[in-house]
């Protein structure tokens, strides 16, 4: 009896197929370069951010996002308990610190932020030869380092918006009638978004600028910082010293003061730190192109950087 | 323990940190003699707070510090080199030790000098202030060496964590709230400076030279048991 | 100095937990002189068990010894043992000469340059060892790691994946250096993933699954523990099937089978009385056999049943 037969008598209407499950290409759908770029993007935000990496990891991003909240939330109850406790809008005719002031205020705070996480970006990957696995794929430097532009962005602009929000519905819901309040102010929000932006693009391209020189996250952090504590008081003492329009550009170098004089014009208004300033008389037009130039030209040098990048 | 030293320098050095700490160094000698040259010389607590006191002790000397400070341990932990030290017979407070004095040989010359030109500039080479100011940074170096030091044994963001401090703490909450400078090492360096120099500085209200001397020491000590004991326990990389 | 009886690492009870996960489970056992082989697959709990005994890391419980004292927090001990890691923890900016003596210096060696001499000999690095180390190639580097492991002439050595990056030179001369070491009477722990090359050097091997030690010993006589597991045995002759039929009659035969050329395959779990009977079998038979061999009598074949299951 054949074997054929010996497995139809005992299994009738049974029949087998032997699959092969060696080596099966890919049939699903690619999504290109596009993709590519997100992917690198979301790795950057979740390293900015600490996600995926323990407790730790989160402690100091969230910390300085806490804290400059914070900064936002005191300055909206100290404004509401005045207002609250003699008579509304006495807070503005006291001219307590408000949306134009914020960036002044917190600006320091903002640069250490980015000294300390934009190298986790950046650093990291050249440290351990990461990039160099990017870099094997359909994905140019330049299209990695503007992916990681973007990702710090991202956590930057966050980190300057969400304490003007927080300040924004803060003295909105401190009113008495709110409507009236968002009637009356409701242009503070493109003026603080669009400093914000400002602030966060300077603050993005110094950071990584800085970043992309070194492998080792120490040195770039406390270069960055030091970068701004070197120019602030050295810029103001020889400003003053000079005086006249040398004095005047020689504040143009005062690092913290460049995206704040942006933040000025965009307000109309003038924050305590940049009052002193000579470099305002040279005015709104020139600061204006002045920041711009400190966001272009670094950014166009760390492009630069990147985009030749082999494995 | 000479071979750990060597070993650390050799680590701390290159040609631009080098020139980093430089710059960072040279800028309160830079903007006293800027602010001596000016028609209008600032009075003595003026200088004392914006130069000593908030440039010098509160941003020059613990910035540099913490770069090297920091990268002290760091350094080897990302490197995978601690083992190349630890599994030696050098007793750990040695290795400790080694790595401090690594610290304040980097860092010291250029505070040191930094310190005491300022001084020299500032008080027209008064003797006295000069020491003053100079033992001042000198005593915030060696405080500052030894809170870094532990913080880059104890963790990986040491250098985040140490902004922090430096910007948060000293920068600020210890310029409100007074009671918080029982744990600020900027307070007990700059102290230093008044105790050395009463007569330059009368209308700054300072502890004791015992106690200043008796803190500082206490601070130091502490900060390297801390060191001693962190390197003992944890799982070394 | 210790007696024969007395091991040179003690380990008795070692567990070590990371949060949740279970690196190494409840492992004893002990190292006697000699070349011992730790094996195990990625992830077994190999490395971490050899950071805990070379007191790198602390354990979570249990004890371990070295020449009969706590390794953990013990400085002068480190002057008896020599510990390659395998990560290459070298300072790329030092010379190889400048390292090897700075771990000799380290380890109180009392005639630093000839000790440095003799070890970076030992590695055959003496042509290049007044260069950076950042310009090795990663076997130089390993060799270099080896020498400054070596300098201080340690009684006890514990390698982890030693032969990492190692050409086929280098591995020949690294096997000998490591049997001459064991012949001086030096005591050695090397982790390894390359079973040939454990199974030639080790004299005792211990098997780490899943953080639990799954085997202790000599591989042949842990093979022939595993006695659920018949052995497998080729036996190339002038009539296969007819040796089959007469073989299905021993006792010690469990069973038999042909693999794809035709030779025949005997399992048995008594080889002993198998070398006795199927000779006289084959003479009685008048069936010519022109080769014996146990297909599983290696260490691999111990490794897969003890990690596969």
């Amino acid at each position: 009896m054949s074997a054929d037969a010996t497995r139809a008598d005992l299994h009738p209407g049974v029949t087998g197929t032997v699959f092969d499950i060696g080596y099966r290409n890919y049939t699903g759908a690619r999504e290109g370069i596009r993709r590519s770029r997100l992917a690198v993007y979301k790795d950057g935000l979740r390293t900015a951010l600490g996600i995926g990496r323990g407790g730790r990891a989160k402690i100091l991003p969230i910390g300085f996002m806490v804290i400059l909240s914070v900064i936002g939330l005191i300055m909206a109850l100290i404004a509401g308990a005045i207002d609250r406790y003699t008579s509304p809008g006495m807070s503005r005719t006291l001219n307590l610190p408000s949306h134009s002031d914020y960036y002044g205020i917190a600006a320091m705070i903002l640069f250490v932020f980015a000294a300390v996480v934009a190298p986790e970006l950046l650093c990291r990957d050249k440290r351990e030869g990461v990039i160099n696995l990017y870099l094997v794929r359909p994905l140019s430097g330049s299209d990695y380092i503007l992916s990681r532009w973007f990702a710090f962005l991202t956590v930057i602009l966050a980190a300057a918006l969400l304490p003007q929000i927080i300040l924004f519905l803060g003295l909105l819901l401190s009113d008495p009638v709110p409507f009236n309040y968002f009637k009356a102010h409701w242009y503070d929000i493109p003026k603080f978004l669009g400093a914000g932006s400002v602030m966060a693009m300077y603050t993005t391209t110094l950071a990584l600028l800085t970043a992309s020189y070194t492998a080792r996250r120490a040195y770039a952090s406390v270069f960055l910082v030091g970068l701004f504590v070197i120019t602030a008081p050295f810029t103001i003492g020889l400003a003053q010293e000079l005086g006249g329009p040398a004095g005047q550009w020689v504040s143009m170098f005062n690092l913290t003061n460049i995206p704040l004089h942006v933040s000025d014009i965009i307000f109309g208004d003038v924050a305590e730190l940049t009052k002193i300033a000579p470099a305002r008389q040279l005015g709104p037009t020139v600061l204006s192109l002045w920041c711009a130039l400190w966001i272009v030209a670094p950014g166009a040098l760390l492009w630069s950087r990147y985009r030749r990048l082999t494995p | 323990m000479l071979a750990v030293y060597q070993i650390t320098l050799r680590q701390l050095t290159g040609k631009w940190r080098l020139l980093i700490m430089a710059a960072l160094a040279g800028m309160p000698v830079a903007i006293t003699t800027m602010m001596l040259s000016s028609s209008r010389s600032p009075r003595v607590e003026e200088f004392e707070m914006v130069v000593l006191n908030t440039m010098l002790s509160g941003s020059i000397i613990p910035l540099v510090v913490l770069a090297i400070g920091g990268a002290a341990f760091a350094n080897e932990t990302e490197d995978r080199t601690l083992a190349n030290l630890t599994l030696t017979p050098l007793p750990r407070w040695k290795i400790v030790w080694a790595k401090l004095l690594g610290v304040i040989s980097v860092a010291g010359p250029f505070i040191g000098l930094s310190a005491f030109f300022t001084g020299y500039i500032a008080f027209l080479g008064d003797p006295t202030a000069t020491i003053a100011i100079t033992a001042s940074a000198v005593a915030g170096l060696v405080l500052y060496g030894a809170f870094f030091t532990w913080l880059g044994l104890k963790t990986t963001y040491a250098i985040g964590a140490g902004l922090m401090y430096i910007m948060l703490w000293e920068g600020f909450i210890t310029g409100f709230v007074s009671g918080a400078r029982v744990l600020s090492i900027r307070h007990y360096a700059v102290s230093w400076m008044h105790v050395l120099d009463p007569r330059r500085f009368p209308n700054v209200e300072h502890p004791a030279v015992a106690s200043v001397v008796a803190i500082s020491a206490i601070a130091f000590a502490g900060f390297v048991w801390l060191s001693v004991r962190r390197l003992r326990k944890m799982d070394i990389p | 100095m210790s007696g024969a009886t007395t091991p040179v690492i003690h380990v008795d009870g070692v567990s070590r937990w990371f949060g949740p996960v279970v690196a190494v489970a409840d492992v004893t056992f002990n190292v006697m002189p000699g070349i011992t082989g730790l094996l195990g697959p990625n992830g077994a709990g190999k490395t971490t068990l050899l950071r805990m005994i070379t007191g790198l890391a602390d354990v979570s419980s249990g004890t371990i010894r070295v020449f009969g004292e706590r390794v953990r927090d013990n400085a002068p001990l480190y002057r008896r043992i020599g510990v390659m890691s395998e990560h290459e923890t070298v300072y790329g900016f030092m010379k190889g000469r400048d390292f090897v003596r700075a771990m000799a210096s380290m380890r109180g060696v009392p005639d630093i340059e000839r000790a440095v001499d003799r070890a970076v000999e030992m590695v055959d690095l003496a042509d290049a060892q007044h260069r950076p180390m950042d310009t090795y190639s990663r076997g130089m580097r390993q060799r270099m790691r080896l020498a400054g492991m070596l300098v201080h002439e340690p009684e006890l050595l514990i390698l982890d994946e030693p032969l990492n990056g190692a050409d086929p030179r280098q591995r020949v001369q690294f096997k000998a250096l490591l049997k001459r070491l064991a012949a001086d009477g030096k005591t050695i722990v090397l982790s390894s993933h390359i079973l040939e090359e454990v199974e030639e050097l080790a004299d005792t091997v211990l098997l780490i699954v899943n953080g639990k030690l799954a085997a202790a010993g000599g591989f042949r006589a842990i093979r022939a523990a595993l006695n659920q597991r018949p052995y497998h045995v080729r036996v190339l002759c002038d009539a296969p099937r007819k040796l089959a039929a007469e073989v299905c009659s021993l006792p010690s035969v469990d069973a038999v089978k042909f693999d794809p050329d035709g030779a025949l395959i005997l399992l048995s779990r008594n080889v002993t009385d198998l070398q006795i009977e199927l000779p006289k079998l084959a003479q009685t038979a008048k069936i010519r056999m022109h080769r014996v061999e146990p297909l599983d009598d290696s260490l691999e074949s111990v490794f897969g049943y003890l990690v596969e299951g």
